[in-house]
C-alpha cells in the first residue's frame, strides 16, 4: 500500500521535472560552442570533443539529402568523405534535414545562424525558392573556383553563378515490353501518341511538388505543348487515366509490381537493372518526342560559412575528372563536367536522349509556382 | 523508541498525503506546460501566418480560402467524404472484431488483442507497398479469384483503395475502443436484466449498448479526424485526382507559401475540432451508472453444441475472418514475403543481411538498424510514462461537470485534430530554433523534446480510452472512498482506475503505439543528431529495390508486436489485482 503511494507521487513528482526542463530548454543543445551539436552537426561528434585547437583538422560542414550519404544500394557520400579527408587536412562531417534546403532557408528567414559550409542537392526549384523568399541568397559566387569552365554548358542554371552543377539526370520513360497480350509492349513515340486509348491506364507518374521527376514531367509537357496548351494536354492524359501518385518510391515499385508498364523515371535506369541481374526487357528507356527532361544537381558554399578556403577546396574536388567518374557511377547519373573519367561500358547502360529540354531559371522563377497550382487544381478537381 | 519510528512514520505518511492530495492538481498543471511548450506555442507560430501577413493583421488568407470553390467544395468536399467512407468502413470492419475479442474465448485471445493494433504503426510506405501486392492487377487477391473462377478487380487508384487503407489503419482502433468497453460492462446488471424477464437481446439493448455507443461514437470520431487529414496513403493508394486537404497543405509549405498553407490547416483544424467538440457533447450527457470491472463470460469459439444459431454465428465469424485476412493479414504477409524476396522473385535473406551489414559498417552519419530500435523503444516508453498519467489526469478533470467543460475536453484534443505536417514545422520553428532569451538562444531539442511530441500526441488516446469508462462509473463509488478518507487521487487509483483498467491499458497501448509510428515530429527534433528511429530507418532504406525498407518494416513490425504483448500482459496484471 504504502510502496504504491510513493511510487505514485514519484511518477508525478517526476512529471513535473520532465516540464521543467522541458520549459527551459536544459541546456539541452544550447551548448553555445561553436557546433550547434542538437541540431546541425551530426550529433555524433565522433569523439573529437577533446585536444587543444590546432591540432585537429578543420571541420567542413557538407549539407545534402540523406540518398547521397545512406542509400541502400550505392551512395557517392562515404567514398567523397574518405577520400576527400585522405588527401586534405580537413574533417567532412554529413548533415541531412529531412526538409532539405527548406530547412535553411527556413533558418535564414527566422534569423538563426547556419553552421554548415556546402550544400550539395540543388536544383533550379530550391534556388526559385531561395530567391523568392530571402532578400541576400543564401549562397556565395562560385563562379571562379577551379575546373568551372568544365561543366558543360547547358547545365548551368544559376544566372548569378551560386552554384555549380556536379552532376545531371534525365527524366523519361521507363518501360517494360513483356507487359501486353502478346508479350510485346512498345511505348508511344510522342507526347500525343500517349493520349491513344491502347495506353489507357498505362503511365505512373509523380506528384510535382513532391518529387523530382513527377515535377520534371510536368515541365517537359509545358515544353512540348506550351504554356497554354499543356493543360489541355493534362486533361487528355487524365481522361486516358494517368496515375499521379505520391512520389518516385511508390510509383516505381507498382511499375515493378507490373501494375502499369510504364513509369516516369531516370534513363540510367537500366544502370541499375543490370547491376541487379534484372531483365533489361523490363527496364526499356524511352524518350518522348526524342528529348529528355535535364534534371541537373548543383553545390554551393553558405554565405556564413567560417572556412571559405576549405570549402572552396571541396567543391573543386568535387569537379576533378577522377572523382566526377566516381560520383556518376556511384549515384547513377551523368558527370556534370566534359573530362570526366568514365569506364567505357557506362554509356551502355546510362542512355541520354538525343535532346534534352529544360526551362531557364528565369522562365520558371515567373512561371513555374503558376504553372504547378493550375495543373493541381485542374488535375485534383477531378 | 517505537514511538519514534512511529512518528517517523506517521510524518512520511502526512507528507505523501499532502503530496497526494495535489497530485492532480500538479499532473494538470504538468500537462498545460507540456502542452504550452511543445504545441500550443510551435503551432501558433505556425497559425500566425493566416492571420499575420508582413506583421499586420489581415483575414485574407483565411477568407480567400473560405470564399474558394475550389478549395471548398472539391477539396474539403471531397476531404470530407472519403473521411465520411472511410469512417463507416472502419466501423463496419471494427465492431465485429470486438464483439469476438470481447465475447469469446480461444487460444492466443489476449495476444491476438494486442496485435489489434499493429496496423496503426504500420509505415505509410509500407502499407502502400502491401496493398499492392494485395489487391493490385497481379496481386494475391486477383490470383484467389481466378482460382475459383472469379473475374479480377481493379482496385488500387480508386476511392475504395484509399478507404480500405484507412480502415487498415483505423478499424483497430475501432475495434480496440469498444473491446475496451465491452469488457468493462458490469456482469451483474446484465443478470439482472435477465432475471427480470429480459431476453437476451433485450439485455444486450438496454444494458450492454448504451455502454458501447459513447466507445463507438469516439472511435468514429477518431477516426473521422485521422482521414480527414490523412496524407501519404491518398496520394499513394489513389493518386493526385483524389487529393485531400492535407496534400495542397503539404504542397504550400514545400513551397514556402506559408499564408495559404495556415490558412487552409486553420480550417481543416477548426473542423476537426468542431466535430470532436460535438462528439464530447454528447459523451458528457451519457453518463452511467455501472459498477464495472466483473466482465460478463466469454463464450467458447467452439461451440458446445451445434444449434442452428451458434451455426449461423460460427458461419458470420468465419465470413468475418476471411474478409481480416484480406485487408489486415494480406498486406501484412505481403510484406514479409518482400522483404525474403531476391530480384528475381526468388527467397532469399540478402536484405536482412544488408540491414546486419549497415549495423557492422555503416559510417556514424548513415541510419543504422540497431539505434533505431533502440531510440524507438526509448521514445516508446517514455511517451507511455508521460502520457498515461498526462491522459489519465485529463480524463479525471474532464469527466467532472463544470461550465465549458466540452470546450476544454475539444481543446485538450486539439493534438489530434492539427495537420502533422503544420506540427513539424511550429517544432522547427519554436524549439529546433529556439528562442532568443537575456542573449543566448534557449533551444529544446533531443530525446526529451521527441518524448514530450510523442505523449502530447498521444495522450488524448489515453482520455478517450479512459474517459468514457469513467464517465460510466457510479459516482458513490468515489465519494464513499472520499468518506473513509482517502484522497481524491488514492480514490482513483484504488477504486476508479482498477475498474477501468481495460481502458488504461488500451490507451497506454496506443499511446506506444502513436510514439513507435510517429514521424513529423520525430525527424524534426532529431534532424541530424542520432536520434533517428525506426520508421525513419525504413524511410532512408527505400531505394529501388524494396528489399532493405520491407526487411526494417518487418523488424519494426516485430519488436513493437513484442512490446505490444508485453505491455497487454503487465496491464493485465494491474487490471487482475486491482493495482500494483
Amino acid at each position: 500500500m504504502k510502496r504504491r503511494t510513493f511510487v505514485r507521487t514519484v511518477g508525478a513528482g517526476g512529471i513535473v521535472g520532465l516540464a521543467g526542463c522541458v520549459g527551459g530548454g536544459g541546456g539541452d543543445g544550447d551548448s553555445g560552442s561553436t557546433a550547434d551539436t542538437a541540431t546541425e552537426a551530426d550529433g555524433d561528434a565522433t569523439g573529437t570533443t577533446t585536444g587543444t585547437p590546432g591540432s585537429e583538422p578543420p571541420e567542413l560542414v557538407v549539407s545534402t539529402y540523406g540518398a547521397f550519404v545512406d542509400a541502400p544500394s550505392t551512395s557517392p557520400g562515404p567514398w567523397l568523405k574518405e577520400t576527400f579527408e585522405s588527401e586534405f587536412d580537413a574533417t567532412v562531417t554529413f548533415a541531412t534535414p529531412d526538409s532539405e534546403i527548406n530547412y535553411y532557408i527556413e533558418r535564414a528567414l527566422q534569423g538563426v545562424d547556419i553552421e554548415s559550409d556546402v550544400y550539395v542537392g540543388l536544383n533550379v526549384d530550391m534556388l526559385i525558392r531561395i530567391d523568392e523568399r530571402l532578400d541576400d541568397g543564401l549562397f556565395t559566387a562560385v563562379d571562379d573556383i577551379g575546373g568551372r569552365g568544365d561543366v558543360k554548358e547547358g547545365l548551368n542554371f544559376d544566372p548569378e553563378g551560386r552554384i555549380v552543377p556536379y552532376d545531371t539526370s534525365y527524366v523519361s520513360i521507363v518501360y517494360n515490353e513483356t507487359m501486353s497480350e502478346d508479350g510485346d509492349f512498345v511505348a508511344p513515340e510522342t507526347f500525343e501518341e500517349l493520349l491513344e486509348p491502347e495506353f489507357e491506364g498505362d503511365l505512373l507518374t509523380q506528384n510535382p511538388t513532391g518529387s523530382a521527376t513527377g515535377k520534371s514531367f510536368l515541365l517537359h509537357t509545358v515544353d512540348a505543348k506550351g504554356p497554354d496548351g499543356y493543360l489541355d494536354y493534362w486533361e487528355d492524359l487524365q481522361a486516358n487515366d494517368v496515375r499521379v501518385l505520391s512520389d518516385w518510391s511508390t510509383s516505381y515499385n507498382a511499375f515493378l509490381e507490373e501494375e502499369a508498364p510504364m513509369v516516369v523515371s531516370y534513363s540510367t535506369d537500366q544502370v541499375y537493372a543490370n547491376r541487379e541481374g534484372q531483365d533489361l526487357a523490363k527496364h526499356q528507356i524511352r524518350f518522348l518526342n526524342d528529348e529528355g527532361y535535364a534534371y541537373p544537381e548543383g553545390m554551393s558554399i553558405f554565405e556564413g560559412t567560417d572556412r571559405p578556403e576549405l570549402a572552396r577546396e571541396f567543391l573543386e574536388f568535387m569537379l576533378r575528372p577522377d572523382v566526377q567518374g566516381e560520383i556518376a557511377q556511384r549515384n547513377v547519373a551523368f558527370p556534370a563536367t566534359t573530362t570526366a573519367e568514365l569506364p567505357g561500358d557506362f554509356a551502355e547502360y546510362a542512355q541520354a536522349p538525343p535532346e534534352a529540354v529544360t526551362f531557364t531559371y528565369d522562365e520558371l522563377r515567373d512561371n513555374v509556382s503558376e504553372w504547378t497550382q493550375a495543373w493541381e487544381r485542374q488535375f485534383a478537381s477531378k | 523508541m517505537w514511538s519514534r519510528l512511529a512518528g517517523v512514520r506517521a510524518s512520511a505518511r502526512s507528507f505523501g498525503r499532502r503530496i497526494e492530495a495535489r497530485a492532480l492538481a500538479l499532473a494538470a498543471v504538468a500537462t498545460s506546460l507540456i502542452l504550452l511548450v511543445v504545441f500550443y506555442y510551435p503551432v501558433a507560430t505556425v497559425f500566425a501566418d493566416a492571420v499575420f501577413v508582413d506583421g499586420r493583421p489581415t483575414v485574407e488568407p483565411i477568407v480567400s480560402v473560405l470564399t474558394s470553390r475550389f478549395y471548398l467544395v472539391d477539396i474539403f468536399g471531397f476531404t470530407a467524404y472519403q473521411a465520411l467512407l472511410s469512417t463507416i468502413a472502419s466501423v463496419l470492419l471494427g465492431l465485429p472484431g470486438a464483439w469476438v475479442l470481447a465475447r469469446f474465448e480461444f487460444p492466443g485471445r489476449e495476444t491476438l488483442r494486442s496485435l489489434t493494433i499493429l496496423p496503426f504503426v504500420m509505415p505509410s510506405i509500407m502499407v502502400a507497398i502491401g496493398f499492392v501486392a494485395t489487391f493490385g492487377r497481379t496481386g494475391t487477391l486477383n490470383a484467389v479469384l481466378r482460382a475459383i473462377g472469379l473475374p479480377p478487380v481493379e482496385l488500387l487508384f480508386t476511392i475504395e483503395a484509399i478507404v480500405i487503407a484507412h480502415a487498415f489503419y483505423n478499424a483497430p482502433l475501432v475495434a480496440r475502443v469498444t473491446t475496451a468497453a465491452w469488457e468493462s460492462v458490469d456482469a451483474s446488471a446484465v443478470e439482472t436484466a435477465r432475471s427480470l424477464g429480459a431476453s437476451p437481446t433485450r439485455a444486450f439493448r438496454d444494458v450492454v449498448l448504451p455502454q458501447l455507443l459513447p466507445a463507438v461514437a469516439i472511435g468514429a470520431t477518431l477516426t473521422f479526424v485521422f482521414t480527414f487529414a490523412s496524407f501519404p496513403i491518398v496520394l499513394a493508394l489513389g493518386g493526385f485526382q483524389l487529393a485531400t486537404v492535407e496534400v495542397f497543405i503539404y504542397s504550400r509549405i514545400q513551397n514556402l507559401a506559408y499564408a495559404e498553407a495556415a490558412a487552409l490547416a486553420v480550417v481543416e483544424t477548426a473542423i476537426s475540432i468542431g466535430l470532436t467538440y460535438w462528439y464530447l457533447r454528447y459523451e458528457g450527457r451519457n453518463r452511467g451508472s455501472g459498477q464495472g470491472a466483473r466482465p460478463q463470460p466469454r463464450r467458447s469459439l467452439w461451440p458446445e453444441a451445434w444449434t442452428p444459431s451458434a451455426l449461423g454465428v460460427r458461419i458470420g465469424i468465419g465470413a468475418y475472418g476471411v474478409v481480416v485476412l484480406a485487408v489486415f493479414v494480406g498486406p501484412i504477409a505481403s510484406m514479409v514475403l518482400a522483404s525474403l524476396t531476391g530480384p528475381e522473385g526468388g527467397l532469399t535473406l540478402e536484405h536482412y543481411l544488408f540491414l546486419l551489414e549497415r549495423q557492422q559498417t555503416g559510417a556514424s552519419y548513415q541510419v543504422r538498424p540497431l539505434p533505431a530500435i533502440t531510440n524507438s523503444l526509448r521514445f516508446g516508453i517514455g511517451t507511455l510514462l508521460v502520457a498515461v498519467p498526462m491522459g489519465v489526469a485529463v480524463a479525471v478533470l474532464t469527466t467532472r461537470e463544470f461550465p465549458g467543460r466540452a470546450a476544454v475536453d475539444a481543446l485538450a484534443m486539439a493534438p489530434l485534430a492539427v495537420s502533422g505536417i503544420v506540427v513539424g514545422l511550429g517544432l522547427l520553428r519554436g524549439l529546433v530554433f529556439g528562442v532568443e532569451a537575456f542573449g543566448t538562444r534557449v533551444q529544446v531539442t533531443g530525446a526529451l523534446a521527441v518524448v514530450a511530441a510523442h505523449a502530447v500526441g498521444a495522450y488524448p488516446f489515453v482520455t478517450r480510452n479512459v474517459a468514457p469508462l469513467l464517465g460510466n462509473l457510479d459516482p458513490r463509488l468515489v465519494e464513499s472512498a472520499r468518506s473513509l478518507g482517502a484522497t481524491r487521487v488514492r480514490a482513483l487509483v484504488d477504486v476508479e482506475l482498477p475498474l477501468v483498467a481495460a481502458g488504461v491499458v488500451a490507451g497506454a497501448a496506443f499511446a506506444f503505439a502513436i510514439s513507435i509510428g510517429e514521424f513529423d515530429s520525430t525527424v524534426v527534433l532529431a534532424e541530424g543528431s542520432t536520434s533517428y528511429t525506426m520508421p525513419v530507418a525504413v524511410e532512408r532504406y527505400l531505394g529501388r529495390r524494396l528489399g532493405p525498407a520491407t526487411a526494417m518494416g518487418c523488424v519494426l513490425l516485430a519488436v513493437t508486436s513484442l512490446s505490444f504483448v508485453i505491455i497487454e500482459r503487465f496491464g493485465g496484471r494491474y487490471g487482475g489485482r486491482g493495482g500494483f
